[in-house]
């Protein structure tokens, strides 16, 4: 990876990249790939769906690359983090969710095997518990929880008022505490 | 604002259990009232089991290679689609403009119903041509009037 792109901002990186610059793309792909599967896999459940919308969305970058404008004010995580959402929500709402097993039978009831059943079981019912909450409260959940951004920028990035996001983290934690201490307590 | 043992629980809703990464500004309070209510402990350690237990959510690792093949894809659509005027135009209308797909075809028809009319009106005026025409005929009249070339 070329060092003179290293040492950029990812705002002047977009800028390079907008230039035509391609060794600037590549170093932006390789700053951020990772950190937007993350949040792609967070709300789609499945590695290959994250990887192809995270592809999806740095491909949309570099085809569209004239038509961003950095002057608009957002960073750009936030902006991008916008983007990688619309499309996982577009998916989501394309694609049938597939049914979260609950029910594993013990096949071989060795110690070890039993433990590892059992913590794939509480997975299991974790995900489906979070896949139950509103679209929102997921969003708000993976951002602030998951992905450790600040309440501010989960705000900007799902578009709605400070006020507006706090409430839904609490809704969200508050619900799945509940499921949870009712499941294994 | 004074925070209370509601506030408080809110907060670790809000911003987690670890009080260091709460917002400056509440951060000391949320201590303080920690000592203050013993009681809040317990609450706090009941929280951080919660959010063990949220951690615990499955996650796998993205492929090695994840970067390199949206670098070699992007370098084989460079290829591919060579910048032209209509993909210029629809991606300006669609994305900079935000317009759904079928505000676009509209505003597509809209285009080239002005544009063939603006083309049908300028080559169907013939007046301007006559004008001239006119013009130089009366100059040849005035020029070869009966007799007399002036």
């Amino acid at each position: 990876m070329d060092i003179r792109f290293q040492n950029l901002d990812d705002e002047s990186l977009i800028h390079q990249i907008q230039e035509g610059k391609h060794e600037a793309f590549g170093e932006i792909v390789d700053r951020h790939s990772k950190r937007f599967y993350s949040t792609a896999y967070r709300l789609l459940f499945s590695k290959n769906d994250a990887e192809d919308i995270v592809q999806q969305a740095f491909l949309k970058l570099w085809e569209r690359r004239l038509f961003w404008n950095p002057n608009k004010g957002a960073k750009f995580t936030t902006w991008f983090y916008r983007v990688v959402v619309n499309l996982c929500l577009d998916h989501n709402r394309k694609k049938k969710p597939m049914p979260l097993c609950e029910n594993m039978e013990l096949i071989d009831e060795q110690d070890g095997q039993e433990i590892l059943l059992d913590e794939k079981r509480k997975q299991a019912l974790l995900d489906r518990f979070i896949q139950e909450l509103p679209e929102r409260q997921q969003l708000a959940l993976m951002l602030c929880f998951y992905e450790g951004l600040s309440n501010q920028e989960s705000a900007e990035i799902i578009g709605i008022k400070l006020k507006a996001l706090q409430s839904l983290i609490m809704r969200a934690k508050t619900t799945l505490k509940e499921k949870l201490n009712h499941h294994f307590n | 604002m004074t925070m209370d043992p509601k506030h408080f629980k809110e907060n670790i809703l809000l911003y987690g259990v670890d009080l260091h990464q709460w917002p400056e500004e509440i951060r000391q309070e949320g201590v303080e009232l920690l000592q203050k209510f013993p009681g809040l402990q317990a609450i706090l350690a009941e929280y951080e089991q919660f959010e063990k237990v949220l951690k615990t959510r499955k996650f796998e690792e993205p492929s090695d290679h994840l970067g390199q093949r949206i670098v070699s894809l992007s370098l084989h659509q460079d290829k591919k689609s060579p910048f032209g005027l209509g993909l210029f135009l629809s991606r300006l209308f669609a994305d900079e403009f935000y317009l759904p797909k079928p505000a676009l075809i509209v505003v597509s028809i809209v285009t080239i119903i002005a544009l063939l009319t603006g083309f049908f009106i300028g080559f169907s005026n013939h007046s301007g041509q006559v004008l001239a025409d006119q013009r130089q005929a009366n100059l040849q009249e005035f020029l070869h009037y009966e007799g007399d070339v002036l």
